[in-house]
Order: structure tokens, then sequence, then C-alpha cells
């Protein structure tokens, strides 16, 4: 049979048939692979398949890493006319100046309201309001907890599971060693592309960066110990020696394929690290809340690092009133508990309390402990990326040992306080 | 001179309005927004020559000039070295002629976030083939994730090893093109391989070497993904070029204005750069004119 043009042509139209003919609409999300998963995933249900149903319409994803959803949301928010229905963005990455892109959800709550808007805490809003513009709805918490690999653990002969920040030092240093085959372990990984990661780390010595009244403190001893340890570490081979390139996906493949021993990241990368599918070590990674050095007293927990993830309208939307009945199914409360069971961080206090929750979240308990005294990378402002940006490369001289911890922090002082709001 | 007549500006004239409307036009008002303070919000403040001052004091654009201006040397010239000695190579004696070459054009052949990607691999210093292969040698790894150098040498070489075709064609072309009789009368006068080449073969590919020089100039100044997919200008911003700077300024900060004035800056450079070269292919072209 001869293969035509007008052959395939006719083809492809009657495969579209069944589409056309029910006038199916097309909604685009974009946003982190992460969404997709805890949205769509297996384990808890699909939140949007009642949705879809009920709407005669079909959703396509597009998923991006971290930084790049962003700048793709951005630059598609700022054109006279999108394609993109419902954004997801994280707070840290926005700011007074990418208000105006989105829409104010404000009247959209009031004339349509969610359901159940009193379970997510004011403080997750707030993180995505704006010169009193409401920008997103709130979905997704990643608060950091601290991982460790049991079997390279028992590998290694540690028995013991560190319940102190001290702990942790001591046996990221017993973890870090060089097999007979010549493969390397690192103790302890971390992501090195913003802050994120080492807050963690200046917390538990009880130091911060940026404090909710935009003083800078790094500078402070606490916070300039625990960059002395950040460069002893590297120095000494505790980090991978090639830390400096690492995002949260290669913390994450590290991991999986046993090559460190010890990290802080999302509770919900549980999932990820002990699924047989993707790691080397199913079913061998604990998940604890990560601790205070002991001498800072208080409940022997760091003020975990967590980040707010909000599901957003652009401008430009093709149909705002669709946008919105999609997000207000997706946050509603038994969607919530559908995400969590997939691995998302709830932003609704009452998912932690489903049996379902518990039973297939292991790690529920120890996220909802940590929850409360959680803090923000860093407060927003519009300068906020300028200012991660100058104190990564500040702490990383520190490390690469361009500069001396203290003078490095110093010098960030004097970079990142005329970016701070007044 | 003789003047155009009306038909012939007319006849130029399409290729003039889409220079005019994608090339002139943007230039003008990125212009424009190198003057003034602007960002999503719409508002554009004027703020005169505000963002050439924050730019010129800026330690890390000055930083990002250096990078951009040493990797760039030994792109180019590691480029026409390599292209020009795979040149001679072909169009001399080569057996398997045409298998040669199109293994040499290869890497032209393969997406560059592929290319990096695959070094990046290869070169990882836990895991990495080629890093092991280095080690057991003994010529050490390429320290590339830690050490600013080391990070710069190998977006170098991953230029050289991509763009390397387009300077061998180029190069190559020229060479057969020269009349053999130049060359066997110079064999006859008692010339031998260096003579022919330094007096008869260099002076006669030498438009086409300009022209190969000028082209991986300016885009050779626009280096990217290399350093962006490589290190995304880490550690310390201490490996970022001016392209990644201007990337990271218009597109994480959002600052549009110093986005634009860096851009008209670079432009401005490769201009410098490119200058004595069309000062020189003019003269050449309208000497008899």
């Amino acid at each position: 049979m001869n293969t035509t043009r007008r052959g395939l042509m006719a083809g492809a139209t009657l495969l579209a048939m069944p589409a056309i003919a029910q006038g199916q609409k097309r909604v685009t999300i974009m946003s982190h692979a992460v969404h997709q998963r805890v949205v769509t995933g297996a384990k808890g249900g699909d939140s949007t398949a009642a949705w879809r149903e009920k709407n005669n319409a079909s959703i396509e994803w597009l998923t991006f890493g971290v930084e790049a959803v962003h700048e793709r949301v951005y630059r598609e928010a700022a054109l006279a006319q999108g394609s993109v229905d419902v954004a997801f963005l994280l707070e840290r990455y926005g700011g007074p100046h990418i208000a105006p892109l989105f829409e104010d959800l404000g009247p959209l709550m009031a004339a349509d309201p969610l359901e159940a808007p009193d379970e997510i805490s004011p403080s997750m809003f707030a993180a995505h309001t704006y010169r009193g513009r409401s920008i997103g709805v709130p979905y997704r918490h990643a608060t950091h907890g601290f991982f460790w690999n049991k079997a390279l653990f028992e590998e290694r002969g540690v028995s013991a599971v560190p319940t102190t920040f001290e702990q942790i030092a001591e046996t990221a240093e017993k973890m870090t060693f060089t097999r007979g085959d010549g493969s390397r372990l690192a103790g302890y990984a971390t992501s090195m592309d913003d802050p994120s990661g080492i807050m963690d780390i200046i917390r538990a010595h009880g130091g911060d960066f940026i404090t909710r009244d935009y003083k800078y403190v790094a500078d402070a001893p606490e916070a300039v110990r625990a960059v002395t340890l950040l460069r002893d570490w590297y120095r000494k081979g505790v980090l991978p020696r090639n830390m400096m390139t690492f995002k949260t996906e290669e913390v994450i493949t590290t991991m999986q394929q046993g090559r460190a021993a010890m990290t802080n990241q999302p509770f919900g990368r549980y999932e990820n690290y002990n699924d047989p599918k993707q790691s080397k070590f199913p079913g061998q990674f604990g998940v604890a809340p990560l601790p205070a050095l002991s001498t800072l007293g208080g409940n022997g927990l760091v003020p975990a690092k967590t980040s707010v993830w909000a599901m957003a309208i652009p401008r430009n939307a093709p149909d705002k009133k669709l946008s919105w009945s999609l997000i207000k199914e997706i946050s509603s409360p038994q969607n919530t508990i559908r995400a969590a069971v997939n691995g998302n961080g709830p932003v609704r206090m009452s998912a932690y309390d489903d049996p379902r929750v518990k039973e297939l979240a292991p790690y529920s308990e120890a996220e909802r402990r940590v929850l409360p005294t959680a803090m923000l990378v860093v407060p927003g402002f519009e300068q906020a990326a300028r200012a991660m940006d100058i104190f990564m490369e500040e702490v990383q001289k520190a490390m690469l040992g361009q500069a001396e911890p203290a003078a490095a922090m110093k010098a960030a002082r004097g970079r990142i306080e005329p970016l701070l709001p007044t | 001179m003789k003047r155009a007549r009306r038909s012939e500006l007319a006849l130029l004239a399409p290729a003039h309005m889409l220079l005019l409307a994608f090339i002139v036009l943007p230039a003008i008002y990125v212009g424009w927004m190198s003057l003034t303070k602007t960002s999503f919000e719409g508002s554009a403040a004027f703020v005169g020559f505000a963002n050439y001052a924050t730019l010129f004091g800026d330690a890390v654009f000055w930083r990002a000039a250096w990078n951009t201006f040493w990797v760039v040397n030994a792109v180019v010239y590691g480029e026409m070295l390599l292209g020009l000695g795979l040149a001679l190579l072909a169009a001399g004696w080569m057996p398997w002629r045409r298998v040669l070459i199109a293994c040499l054009i290869a890497p032209y052949a393969i997406n560059e976030v592929s290319a990096v990607a695959m070094w990046r691999y290869v070169l990882e210093p836990d895991v990495g083939m080629v890093s092991w292969l280095l080690v057991r040698i003994g010529i050490g790894q390429l320290d590339w994730t830690a050490d600013p150098t080391d990070a710069l040498t190998l977006a170098a070489i991953l230029s050289i090893w991509t763009h390397t075709p387009f300077t061998f064609l180029i190069l190559y072309a020229a060479l057969r093109a020269v009349p053999q009789e130049l060359t066997e009368a110079a064999v006859v006068d008692g010339a031998r391989g260096w003579a022919v080449f330094r007096h008869v073969l260099l002076p006669s590919i030498m438009p086409a070497l300009l022209v190969a020089l000028l082209f991986r100039y300016i885009i050779a100044m626009r280096i990217f993904a290399e350093i962006w997919l490589l290190t995304e200008g880490g550690p310390a911003r201490l490996t970022e070029v001016l392209a990644v700077y201007l990337y990271r300024t218009a597109f994480r900060y959002h600052e549009f204005g110093l986005a634009s004035a860096t851009g008209l800056t670079m432009m401005l450079l490769s201009l410098a750069i490119a200058a004595p070269y069309l000062v020189h292919v003019y003269r050449r072209m309208f000497r008899h004119a």
C-alpha cells in the first residue's frame, strides 16, 4: 500500500475525531515533575480524574527543573496571550515584581471559595502574597528531614542513628571511605544551587541567613561555625568531590545509587529513595527530623527548612474560571490526602490524621512534628534571588579555601545588605 | 563607483527591510531598555547610564569578561589550528577520505546539550569512564567541578570538539579550490612542504581563513551551553562567561535593563573584534572597484 500525505492527514483526522466530536478542552499545567507525580500518582490515586470527566477536559503537564519552571512560567505569563492555565510556583523564586504576571486570587476566592481554606496556614498564603495581591493557593510544602541509608550504616558498622548534630558530624566522617574496589562513599550530600540545602546545617548550629525582619545575620559566629564545618567536610571528602555542581536532582541520584550515606531533603523524597524502580537500596532509607547541636537546648530539633509551592493562574490564561475550578479541585481536603499518599507534603494539617496517610507515608508523623517550627529559606523580597546567589558564592569561596569563612560571610554582608528591603 | 539605480535598490529593499525589522529595530529597543529600569511590572523608568555604571562596577561582570576573553581565544585559535591541520590532511593524502571526513564532521551534527551531557557524564569525577582512564594512565583527573581553570578548559575543549567541523569544512573547501598548477609550479621551482604551505597555500586560503576566524569569534563570544550545562558558572561564579551573566541577570534576577546593557556591551565587544577583519575584507574586495 502506498502511503500518501493525503492518506496520513485523513488518518490523523480520524484519530482525532473522538476528541473533536466531544469538544474536549485542553488544560495546560506548568510545574516541576514532582507535582505531576503527587497529583496523578497511582498509590493515592489521580486527583484530577473526576474533574477531567466532569469538565470533559484533558490535562497536559509541562514539567521542568525547579529554576527552569519559573523562568518559563514568567516568560510565558509576560506575553500578551498565553496557553498555560495553571502554574506551580515556589515562594523563594517569587517577589513583588512578578506578582502582576498572575491573577489576583482574592476576588476568585470571594466569589467561589476553596473548600475549608482555614485548614491551610495563613503563613503559607502569605508566602505567595505581595502588596496585598494573593497569587497562589498553597499546595505542597517541601520540609526537610534527615535521611540515612541503613544498608551503608550496617556496612560500616554504625548501629545508632544520630540524635544530635554532633553525632551527625561524627558519623559523616566515619561513613566517608573508599572500598576495596575503589568506589568512594561520601558521608553527607546536599544541594548547592541555592541555600536551601545548607540552611539546615547553619540552623543546626543556631545560625541563620536573613531574618524575617530582613536583617543579614550570616556573619554571626553560629553561621560562620557551620560554614567552617562545610569547608572542613569538603576538604576531607565527607562531601562528594563534585558537590559544587549538585542540584536537588544530583542529590537524589547520589543517594539512590548509594554514593553518599546521609542527606537533608524534603520528607517526601522517602518515596524516591525507597522505590525499587528508582533506588539501589529500596526500603533501606530512614528519615527523621534533623537534630540540632546538643548545646542549643530547646526541643533538640533544627527549625527545618521549608518551601511552599502554590498554584497560580497566569494573567494571560485562556479560561481563568476553568483554571480556578481545577485549582479548587486539586487543593480539596480529599485530594490533599491522595497527594500526601503519593508523597506530597500536605498543606492541610487534617491530612496527617488520615489512616491512609499514616500507613502509606510512614514519615508523616515526623514531618508533622517539625512543621510548627519550620522556616522558609529567606523571607520574600524583590532581590531575594540575587541575595541567595551572592550568599552561595561566598559560601563556596569559603569551601574552596579562597576565603576564610568569617571573611566570606562578612563580604556577603557588604553585598547583600544594600539589596534588603528597608 | 557606479551609483545604484532605483530598480536595483527596489530589488535590495526586501533584504534591507528584513535586516531592519529583525536586527536594527530590536537592537534599538535593547539600547533603549539598557537606559531604563524595567522588570515584569511593565513600567520602564529612565535611569540614564546607571545600568552601565552598575555593570562596570560589578566584579562578577569583569570576571565573566575575562573568562570569555580567554575561552574565546582558546576556542577560536584551537579550532583554527586543528581545523587547518585536518583540512591539510584531508586535502592531501588520506586513505578512506570520505569515511574519515564524515567522522570528522559528525560532532557538528550532535546537539550541543546532548554533547555536554555526554562529556559531563564521562568526565564525572567518581564514576566517569574517561576520568577513570585519565587516572589509570597517570594524567590525573580534570577537576572541573571544583577548579575554575579546569572547568573553563573543559568548556573550551568541548566547544572545539563541537565546532571544529565548521572551520574544517571551510578550510578544506578553500584548499581544494587552490589550483594544482600553483603547487606544482612551486615544487618545480624547488619549494618543499613548509615553503609550499607558507608561500602558496596559506595566501590562497587566507580569505577563507579570515571568514572562518571572524564567524567563529562572533559565535564563540556567545558561548553559553557549554558553561551553563557544565557548571552554571560555578563554583562561586568563577567560571561565568558574559552570556551566562546576561542570562542570570535577565531570567533569574529579572533585571531587563541591566541585561540589555550587558547584551549591548557584548555586541560592541564583538564589533570591536570584527572591525579589523571587516575593514581588511572591505579594502580587499573594493581595492580595484
